[in-house]
Formats: C-alpha cells, sequence, structure tokens
C-alpha cells in the first residue's frame, strides 16, 4: 500500500531532523516490526485488536496470529492457579478452534454481558463478577461439541446443512466473521 | 374501578364502536334509532334472546357483578348440589333473573341454579344437546366484545379433548388451551361473558392481580374436588379456570394453561400422553438446555465434583445414567485435558432409553464425544447400553469388560457414577431405587454425583402433590420468562421458539406430575432432605462440593441476562440453584461411607 511508504518517507525526514534535534531518540516505522506490531496489537482489548484488523493488510494479518489473540484472551480473564499459557493449553485450545473463536464466542460475549450488569446495577454490585478461563473453556468446547453435527436432537436424515449449536445463545448472537 | 367502566360503558353505548371485533362473531353493528328504541330493549342482547331494557342496563351490570362475587365465595363443597340441579327460571328476562338469583344465593343453602350449569353438568361432551342455544350464541357472542375477551373465546372453544394435537410440540399455542368441552358453559362464564359484553364496548377492565388469586384458588379447588372424586364439580371449575387464565399474562397463564389441561386428562381419563418419539423429546430438552441455566448448572457443579475426585488418577471411569446428547461431558473431557499432570485415560459408559426406531443414539453420542476427545488428545473409549430402566442394570455389566474390575495393567480405575434427573423415576416402582443405589455401591465408586429438582412431587395424597407442584413449576415459568435475555440481541422470533420448546418440556412434566398415577408417574421428585435420607441408608457419605463448583457456578449464573433472579446456594455442601428464594435444583455428591464391606 502506498500509504504506509509514504508515511515512512515523511517518518525518515523527521527522523533526520529529530536526530538533529535530539540525538539519542529513533522512530521505528512500526510496520516493519511485525512482531513488534503483535506484541503491542496483543495488548488491546478485543474489540479495539478486531478494529486494528481493519486497518490493512499486514495489520489483519497480525490481528489474526493466534498468539495475539492468545495474549487478549490471557489479560481478559481470571486464570485460577498457575501459570498462563503452557504448551498443553495451546494445542487443546486450538484443537477445539482457537484463541480468536473462544475471544468471539465465549469470552467476548461474557465480558459484554457483564459490563451489561456493571452498567445497570453499578460497580459495587458486580466487584466479584468476572470470566474465568475454565468457564470459557468449557462453555467453548460444548459449542465445539455441538458443531461436530448430529447433535441438538436435530433429525440426521433431513439436515442438509450444519445444525446450529445452540448452547451459547444465552450469551447473545455473536456476529459471525469468520 | 370497573363499575365506573361499566357505566362508561353504559353512557357511550354505541354498538357502532364494537366494529373491528364483529367481523369475529355474529353480531351484526345495529345503529340505534329512536323507532329500535321504542320497545326499550337492547338489540345487542335481543339477538342473544335475553330482553333487557336500556334503562335497566346499569342495574343489570350491577347485579351480575353481585352474582358473580356471590357465586365466587361458595365454597367448593356447595357446588355439588348445585350442580345436579334442574332449571327453575327463565333467563331471558335477565333482569327478573338476576334478582331471583341474587336472593336466592344470598339466603342460605341454595339448592337452585341457574341452567347453564345445569346444562355443563348433565353434557359433558363435546356436542352438549341439552345446552341451550343462547348458551353456545353467547359463546360466539365472546369474540365480539374486545381483543382480551377474543382471547377468551379464542381458549375455551378452540380445543377438542380428543384431540391429540395438542400434544405436538410443534404447536405449543395450543398446548396452552384447556382442553374442557367447548360448547357447554357455566353460568360463571355465562355471567362473565356478559359483564363482559354489557361492561366493555369501549374497554375490558380485568383486575388481574384479582383474578390471578381467583384463578390459583380455583385451581387448587379443582384438584380439592377432583382428590374427592367430584368429577362434575372439577369440571366446572375447569371452566372458570380457562376464563381467568385468559385474564392473566405471561408464565401465570401458561402454568395455569398446562395444569388445567393436566387436570382436564385426569378427569377425561384419557389416556397418558404417548411416548413421544426420541427426536422429538430430545429437541425438547436440548431446548431446555439451552433456556435456563438449570442444566448447566448441573453439569458443571457434577463435573467439578467428578474433576476434583479424579484428581491424581490415571484411568477414569464414567458412568452416566442418563446421556441424552452428551452435553455433559465436552466440557469435563476439556477440564481434565487441562488439569496439572496431563489427562487420564477415559472410559464412558452411557445409559440411555431403548429407541423405537432403531437408530442407535448412544453409539453416535460416543462417536461425537470420541472426536472431540481425540482433537484434544485424550484417550477416550465408550460404551452404550440401552435399558429401559435402571434397576435392570446389574454391577456386573458396568464394570470392566475383560472381566477384572478395574485392574488395567495394574493401574487402578476411579469409577464416578453421574445421575442427572434420572433417580426419581425409580421411585415408581418399589424397590427399584434400593437396587440401583446397591447396584451403584457395588461399583465402588470414587464419586456418585446425583442432581434432582428440588420439590416434593411425590406426596401420598392428590392434592398436597397438586399444590407442591403448582408452587415449584409457577417458579419455573416465572424464571424462564424472565431469566432470559431481555436486551435480545438474538432473533426474537427463534429465542420465543426456543423458550416455547422449553415450556412444552416442562408441561409433560406437569401432565405427569397431575394426570398419571402409578408406574406410568414418573417424576417422582423429592427434595433432597429425602435424598440424603435415600443415600445415607444406601450406605453413603456426603461429600462436600468446594469452593470451586461454588464460585463456577455463580460466575455462569452471573452471565444470564436475569441473572439476579437466579440464586445459588450451598446448603451443607450441597449446591442449589434457584429463581429468588425458591430453590429449584439441587446437586449432591457422595461417596461410598467407609463402613461395612459389601
Amino acid at each position: 500500500m502506498r500509504r504506509p511508504e509514504e508515511e515512512e518517507e515523511e517518518e525518515e525526514e523527521e527522523e533526520e531532523e529529530e536526530e538533529r534535534s535530539s540525538p539519542g531518540w529513533r522512530r521505528i516505522p512500526i510496520n516493519d516490526n511485525a512482531d513488534l506490531l503483535a506484541e503491542i496489537l496483543g495488548r488491546l482489548d478485543g474489540r479495539s485488536l478486531a478494529v486494528a484488523g481493519c486497518v490493512c493488510r499486514l495489520w489483519s494479518a497480525l490481528g489474526r496470529r493466534e498468539a495475539v489473540w492468545e495474549a487478549v484472551c490471557y489479560r481478559q480473564v481470571a486464570v485460577a492457579g498457575a501459570s498462563a499459557a503452557s504448551g498443553g493449553t495451546r494445542s487443546v485450545v486450538a484443537a477445539l478452534g482457537g484463541y480468536r473463536r473462544l475471544y468471539r464466542l465465549c469470552i467476548g460475549p461474557a465480558l459484554d454481558r457483564l459490563a451489561g450488569v456493571r452498567r445497570r446495577q453499578g460497580p459495587a454490585a458486580s466487584a466479584a463478577r468476572h470470566v474465568s478461563l475454565s468457564l470459557a473453556l468449557s462453555l467453548f468446547s460444548i459449542d465445539c461439541y455441538e458443531r461436530l453435527g448430529g447433535g441438538g436432537g436435530r433429525q440426521q436424515q433431513q439436515q442438509q446443512q450444519q445444525p446450529r449449536p445452540t448452547s451459547l445463545l444465552f450469551l447473545g448472537q455473536p456476529v459471525d466473521v469468520s | 374501578m370497573k363499575r365506573e367502566h361499566e357505566d362508561a360503558g353504559m353512557g357511550s353505548d354505541d354498538p357502532v364502536a364494537m366494529g373491528p371485533e364483529t367481523a369475529k362473531g355474529k353480531m351484526v353493528p345495529v345503529t340505534r334509532t329512536g323507532d329500535e328504541m321504542e320497545c326499550g330493549v337492547d338489540e345487542l342482547l335481543a339477538a342473544l334472546g335475553y330482553k333487557v331494557r336500556a334503562s335497566d342496563m346499569a342495574d343489570v351490570a350491577q347485579k351480575l357483578e353481585q352474582l358473580e362475587v356471590a357465586m365466587s365465595s361458595d365454597d367448593a363443597s356447595h357446588l355439588p348440589q348445585i350442580a345436579s340441579d334442574t332449571v327453575h327460571y327463565d333467563p331471558s328476562d335477565l333482569y327478573a333473573w338476576l334478582d331471583s338469583m341474587l336472593s336466592e344465593l344470598n339466603a342460605p343453602p341454595c339448592t337452585q341454579l341457574p341452567p347453564p350449569i345445569a346444562a355443563a353438568s348433565r353434557g359433558n361432551k363435546p356436542s352438549a344437546a341439552a345446552a341451550p342455544p343462547r348458551a353456545s350464541a353467547l359463546h360466539d357472542f365472546k369474540p365480539v366484545v374486545s381483543p382480551t375477551a377474543a382471547s377468551v373465546g379464542r381458549v375455551v372453544c378452540d380445543t377438542d379433548p380428543q384431540s391429540e394435537k395438542i400434544l405436538s410440540p410443534r404447536d405449543p399455542k395450543r398446548m396452552r388451551t384447556c382442553s374442557s368441552s367447548s360448547s357447554s358453559s357455566s353460568a360463571k362464564e355465562a355471567t362473565s361473558s356478559l359483564k363482559l359484553a354489557t361492561a366493555a364496548l369501549p374497554v375490558v377492565v380485568v383486575d388481574t392481580q384479582e383474578t390471578g388469586i381467583r384463578l390459583v384458588h380455583a385451581l387448587l379447588a379443582s384438584a380439592e374436588a377432583v382428590q374427592q372424586e367430584n368429577f362434575k364439580a372439577a369440571d366446572a371449575l375447569l371452566k372458570q379456570i380457562s376464563v381467568l387464565a385468559a385474564s392473566q399474562s405471561g408464565p401465570m397463564r401458561k402454568v395455569a394453561g398446562y395444569f388445567a389441561e393436566a387436570l382436564a386428562r385426569r378427569i377425561y381419563r384419557h389416556s397418558p400422553l404417548p411416548q413421544a418419539d426420541r427426536v422429538a423429546l430430545n429437541h425438547l430438552h436440548s431446548h431446555f438446555y439451552e433456556s435456563a441455566p438449570y442444566l448447566k448448572f448441573a453439569h458443571f457443579t457434577a463435573n467439578q465434583a467428578i474433576l476434583e475426585a479424579f484428581t491424581s488418577f490415571r484411568q477414569v471411569h464414567v458412568i452416566d445414567f442418563g446421556l441424552k446428547q452428551g452435553m455433559q461431558w465436552p466440557a469435563l473431557l476439556q477440564a481434565l485435558a487441562l488439569r496439572p499432570g496431563g489427562p487420564p485415560s477415559f472410559r464412558l459408559t452411557g445409559i440411555g432409553p431403548p429407541q423405537p426406531d432403531n437408530s442407535d443414539e448412544l453409539q453416535e453420542v460416543g462417536w461425537k464425544l470420541s472426536m472431540l476427545a481425540e482433537s484434544i488428545g485424550i484417550d477416550f473409549h465408550f460404551r452404550g447400553f440401552v435399558a429401559s430402566s435402571l434397576a435392570d442394570l446389574e454391577p456386573q455389566m458396568l464394570l470392566e469388560p475383560e472381566g477384572k474390575r478395574g485392574d488395567r495393567d495394574g493401574v487402578e480405575e476411579a469409577v464416578a457414577v453421574n445421575s442427572v434427573m434420572e433417580l426419581h423415576q425409580l421411585l415408581a416402582r418399589p424397590g427399584a431405587v434400593e437396587k440401583v443405589l446397591g447396584t451403584v455401591r457395588a461399583l465402588r465408586p470414587r464419586i456418585v454425583t446425583v442432581v434432582e429438582e428440588e420439590a416434593n412431587h411425590n406426596g401420598r395424597t392428590f392434592v398436597e402433590r397438586f399444590t407442591e407442584a403448582l408452587h415449584y413449576y409457577s417458579s419455573m415459568f416465572d424464571s424462564l420468562e424472565n431469566g432470559g435475555d431481555t436486551e435480545a440481541d438474538g432473533d426474537l422470533e427463534e429465542q420465543q421458539q426456543h423458550r416455547a420448546m422449553a415450556d412444552a418440556y416442562l408441561g409433560r412434566q406437569i401432565c405427569n406430575v397431575v394426570a398419571s398415577e402409578g408406574t406410568d408417574r414418573t417424576e417422582r421428585h423429592e427434595t433432597l432432605g429425602r435424598w440424603r435420607g435415600r443415600m445415607a441408608q444406601a450406605g453413603f457419605e456426603p461429600v462436600h462440593l468446594g469452593s470451586n463448583a461454588f464460585k463456577q457456578a455463580s460466575m455462569l449464573l452471573a452471565l444470564y441476562a436475569g441473572g439476579d433472579g437466579f440464586r445459588v446456594e450451598e446448603a451443607d455442601g450441597c449446591l442449589t440453584l434457584g429463581w429468588h428464594t425458591r430453590p429449584l435444583i439441587a446437586t449432591s455428591a457422595w461417596r461410598a461411607a467407609a463402613a461395612a464391606a459389601l
């Protein structure tokens, strides 16, 4: 895209000016450093990260990285017990559908729901309420199971399309962007 | 209040105002002219066969109201005499009739009664020949009056007791209607419909709270009558109930509808609800799973108990007494996969009822679960058992197929037995629950999780069961209605469909509690206290469901939109989920008491 390049040129010009004015301060064009950018994006909340994915192709690609969403998830939920992401957790979550999906289906709607409750009742009332990773993963696994097909009591013979999983409907209807 | 509106109604007594509703009825809007008023008779009522002078209308309305109060204040004990007596007065002269009725009813033990009730008792069949034609015309008159009264018409006229359509879970609206006979009517109806007619030309005012109380009283009185085998009185009350129910809205109306239908089934001794096909039942069950947190609560708390009992075991075996769609197990599989130390080798034995259409549902569920388990890296084995009753199971069937108990490769296997709302069905047959608990004990499980409805629907007398059930299901329906997503960002129609299915699921339970007896009555819920007693007697001791389970349950409930109404409470190590002050479902965990050897 042309715009980042133009920006880079401007930045380089500014860089030179800056270097002249304050030595020791160097600007880094962020799009050159995908990992740095990913690290930054991983500190956003879910909605901002999704918005950031609309900026440009690079940001969109980074915004779909599992590692980024993993960081987002762990920031947003309370993890009981030991460490954050371990290899085992990663493989399980990947098998169930990935962190991005986990956020979209379970954690995001849950956080929204709790925020709504907080809005309605005032901050004091919901001080103790938060989403735990284990709960979110439980709900996620149920949803994944439903999507395996043939569940929910629908008639197998007549079903042409994938049965619609319903176990997460109580959280509200997520927008399907996958 | 009502009277003022009636008077207002009298004042602006313009028949043309009834324009839109008349399409439904047989009334023709007639404008009053001086000529037609010469006989002084109100034309609308005249078309029905009642002669009432226009000048008397206010009085008539007032007297009708008095009559209604007088009749409704009668105890149920008077009704038997009332229901068996014959006509003495000609009701076409409404003013005089009302006068005589009131004077009689106000006098102690009255023995005479208005004709329509006699007609009702004489003609219990849908096509009551004895009912005077004006009674059926009265029925047609109902839809005319106002939208709410129109729904009255729909409720009462619509149904046929023989109709199996009532059972279709796909037509939830019909299930709400009372399956009482349609063309005979009670005086109660007559008076109330007339009152509606006279009072409600522009508007209907129904005091819903008062009618709500009256509705509950009518339901209880009807149950009382059924217990005394006084089916005529019960039938008359049922008609009252259907009228009152129509004035209610939301959960109360649905509850009243289901209970009235169940009572009607009991009175008319219709065949009990046929075994709806498995697919429909599963459909209802899964919608109930989705619409209300009860089943999720049950699964999550039971899973937590099982998870804690399985710590440090490398081989685990779960026996599920009611596998259904297997919705409980993905969460447990996921938790086992993520536990510190890695997942164990997992065996699941699922037990289900026989399928009428030869489809092996248990195997399908097992297959799906094994796919999930494989994707998350758990060594999974599944076995399905078809049993029409849990009492048919023997311990040897459930243990290791190789014959050695639990010692595969010398590693000890931990067994968990899980029963979600399955044990109460065993109470229908004497001795069954003791046998099953004995079987469970023989398996030497590490933990037994029991989830049951927290209610006493197994009392000795019918009235006791009816009253308990009425309160329980009122709370249930209330929670379904108000516990849902009020800021619905989903498809409203679809949500309503889900709720209708969940309602139907509960409706079947209501029907079973009220209308069935003996071995058919499988919904024999008992309270936690009684289950505790049973388990203790069978040689189990309670295991406290720790704080993790409580926290997880609270978090789960916080996610439900109406979350405030739901209450998770801890009672002596057991967790209960309830709606406001009423606990509705209870989870408890048990293990074999150390004491006696087998």
